[in-house]
């Protein structure tokens, strides 16, 4: 199986330069669909999908490999060397945002800016560090998501079929959110809420936009700073947007301050 | 229900929770069948969060799945939460949900219908359980049949290696004996040595069976040898000759194969001593052994038989099983390991035959088929 079909890529757009849109955890590339379509005009945009989520190729989730971050980021290169990708913009979701500072690492000359929405480098609160979650908090979420993944799987499937207002997003979402495996949910959810990438930042030399909601209880403001305060040169814009996922609550704000970026 | 007083009774005492959540996610609205669940004012909820009434897990899995799930199709259904009442209580509801958005797409209103799902969870989370300790309890007796396989095949390395390490000293015992033969000896000096020469013929066929049977089970199979034979006739004569002098016993010898015939000699000829040992241990000593060889169409036959008790139907099932020993043998000493019969089942299945038994009050007869054509 090839990197593309791997990961479910999906290459549009018109434009010469790359831009990449990379989801967190809970969702798939879904989670761009009213930010990406704007590109097209200027930019060649790829969507993927990470292994375990989506269309991915469930066949490739390796619980070794993707028991940390690198994994995540081995693949985002991957898929950048497929499509021989240089100079190109990098936006992560989430844990995404950090999967993606560490891809800029790896291959610095592939990935030359980076937006980062609504990034933390650490979940858990730590001596002089405010992630947010306490170790209880996500020992608790750990344990809890096999509830709701029952839920999940059980009762949302029926549910999600179909829309008769947006038809476009009916089957196509159930099949992608219905994949959700709960064993690999769980992992994901594990390697995401225990990283710790800290330490990586200060290495980050791509041109860095932080994008952070007000009220955000997964990546709060204070995390944003810390983000900014530790990748040099880096700018941090606050949204008007609340909440976790700006990409699809104000998806035109998003576009917007990208824009302005790049 | 046509005053709107009733629609506002039907809201506030409706047999469900309502929550309305303003453009920013704010409860503008909450109906007091909420209220006394979670036994919080309005003092308590307005303004809050939806995200406010649950425990931490719960808000991160809204806020990844059913949050976004509610923007991209406008509404969800059946979601499992844990809300978070007075003096932290947990009560767990499913929650309905659906947005009310202006024409430019924009969202003005959230609303939540929400149902108690206590009994619903308590079963889910036992399902659940249960699920779990049948994956563990599964995973327990793989485990065990891992170990199990892995023992038994150390033993059966264990035995292999002793049984070939136990070769060499007893082949010196055997020539030293032999040696020793030579010498002049007092009668009494000859009497030991030859009955030391017949244990050590003793224990060397015990330990050939004990490797042979290793060998089959370590997944080599009985090592045969098969071969166009032309004497294998008188290679039997020789096998059951040295057996009737070890014994006073009276043996009937019937040997006719004329033609060359495709088998493993050595095999055969074990076999044969295997099933002639058997009937000479366990027969009635007043009746004679028959032996006979010889070809019934295409077929070779062997058969041993010898009178005596009959054996016990339930005994006839096991008997050709790995250590299993009958019980009535002439003396405790002159019992194997139970392994003769078994090995003689798998020479026969090398040679594409058949080893079958069948025992009456008259006799015993074990006969041993195999097509001849080949050779």
């Amino acid at each position: 199986m090839s990197i593309i079909q791997r990961n479910n890529v999906s290459v549009s757009g018109r434009g010469e330069k790359a831009i990449v849109f990379s989801h967190g955890f809970g969702c798939d590339q879904n989670m761009w669909r009213f930010v990406a379509p704007e590109f097209e005009e200027d930019f060649r945009t790829v969507l993927f999908d990470h292994v375990g989520a989506g269309r991915s190729d469930l066949g490739a989730y390796d619980a070794n490999k993707y028991g940390s971050l690198q994994g995540y980021a081995e693949d985002v290169v991957e898929v950048g060397q497929a499509l021989e990708l240089e100079n190109a913009v990098f936006v992560g979701h989430s844990v995404s945002a950090m999967i993606g500072a560490l891809a800029s690492l790896k291959a610095p000359e592939m990935f030359a800016t980076l937006v980062l929405v609504g990034p933390s480098p650490r979940y858990i609160d730590d001596i002089g560090y405010h992630g947010g979650f306490s170790q209880t908090d996500i020992d608790e979420l750990l344990a809890s998501l096999a509830d709701n993944h029952m839920g999940w799987s059980m009762a949302m499937a029926p549910a999600i079929m179909g829309n008769p207002d947006r038809p476009e997003l009916g089957e196509e979402l159930a099949d992608s959110f219905c994949r959700t495996d709960p064993a690999i949910a769980k992992a994901f959810a594990r390697v995401t809420f225990t990283s710790d990438n800290r330490t990586d930042l200060p290495y980050v030399t791509a041109k860095t936009l932080i994008l952070q909601c007000r009220d955000d209880i997964i990546a709060s403001e204070v995390v944003g700073e810390y983000v900014r305060d530790h990748i040099s040169g880096s700018r941090l814009v606050v949204l008007d947007a609340t909440g976790h996922c700006p990409n699809l609550s104000a998806p035109r704000e998003v576009v917007a301050a990208i824009k302005d970026f790049v | 229900m046509d005053h709107p007083a009733d629609f506002r009774d039907l809201f506030d005492n409706a047999p469900c929770g309502y929550l309305i959540l303003d453009n920013r996610g704010r409860i503008m609205l909450v109906n007091e069948t909420l209220r006394s669940w979670l036994q919080l004012g309005d003092e308590d909820l307005l303004g809050k969060r939806l995200l406010d009434l649950l425990p931490v897990a719960g808000r991160v899995f809204y806020e990844t799945h059913f949050a976004p799930l509610l923007r991209m199709q406008g509404y969800f259904h059946e979601v499992a939460l844990d809300l978070v009442g007075k003096d932290r209580v947990r009560i767990p509801v499913l929650a309905n949900a659906s947005q009310r958005v202006d024409p430019d797409g924009k969202v003005e209103e959230t609303r939540l219908a929400l149902f108690q799902a206590k009994s619903r969870r308590k079963y889910e989370r036992e399902l659940f359980d249960a699920n779990l300790a049948g994956e563990k309890a599964r995973e327990e007796v793989e485990s065990l049949n891992v170990a199990l396989t892995e023992t038994g095949l150390l033993r059966d390395e264990f035995i292999a290696i002793l049984g070939h390490d136990l070769r060499n000293p007893l082949a010196s015992i055997g020539a030293g004996m032999r040696l020793l033969a030579k010498e002049e000896l007092t009668s009494k000096g000859r009497q030991v040595t030859d009955l030391i020469e017949g244990s050590v013929a003793r224990m060397s066929r015990l330990i050939d069976d004990v490797l042979d049977f290793t060998r089959g089970r370590m997944g080599g199979g009985l090592n045969v040898d098969r071969r166009k034979e032309d004497e294998l006739h008188l290679h039997l004569e020789q096998v059951a000759s040295e057996l009737i002098t070890a014994t006073d016993r009276q043996v009937d010898v019937d040997i006719y194969l004329p033609k060359p015939l495709f088998v493993d000699a050595g095999r055969i000829g074990q076999l044969v001593s295997n099933l002639l040992g058997n009937a000479l241990s366990h027969g009635a000593e007043d009746t004679p052994v028959e032996f006979s060889a010889q070809m019934d169409g295409a077929s070779l036959v062997i058969s041993v038989s010898n009178g005596g008790d009959p054996i016990p139907s339930e005994v006839v099932e096991r008997l050709f099983q790995p250590f299993f020993r009958g019980g009535h043998a002439a003396g405790r000493h002159e019992q194997g390991l139970g392994l003769g019969l078994h090995i003689a089942c798998e020479i026969a299945k090398a040679h594409g035959g058949t080893l079958t038994v069948s025992s009456s009050i008259e006799r015993t007869t074990f006969e041993f088929r195999m097509p001849a054509n080949e050779a």
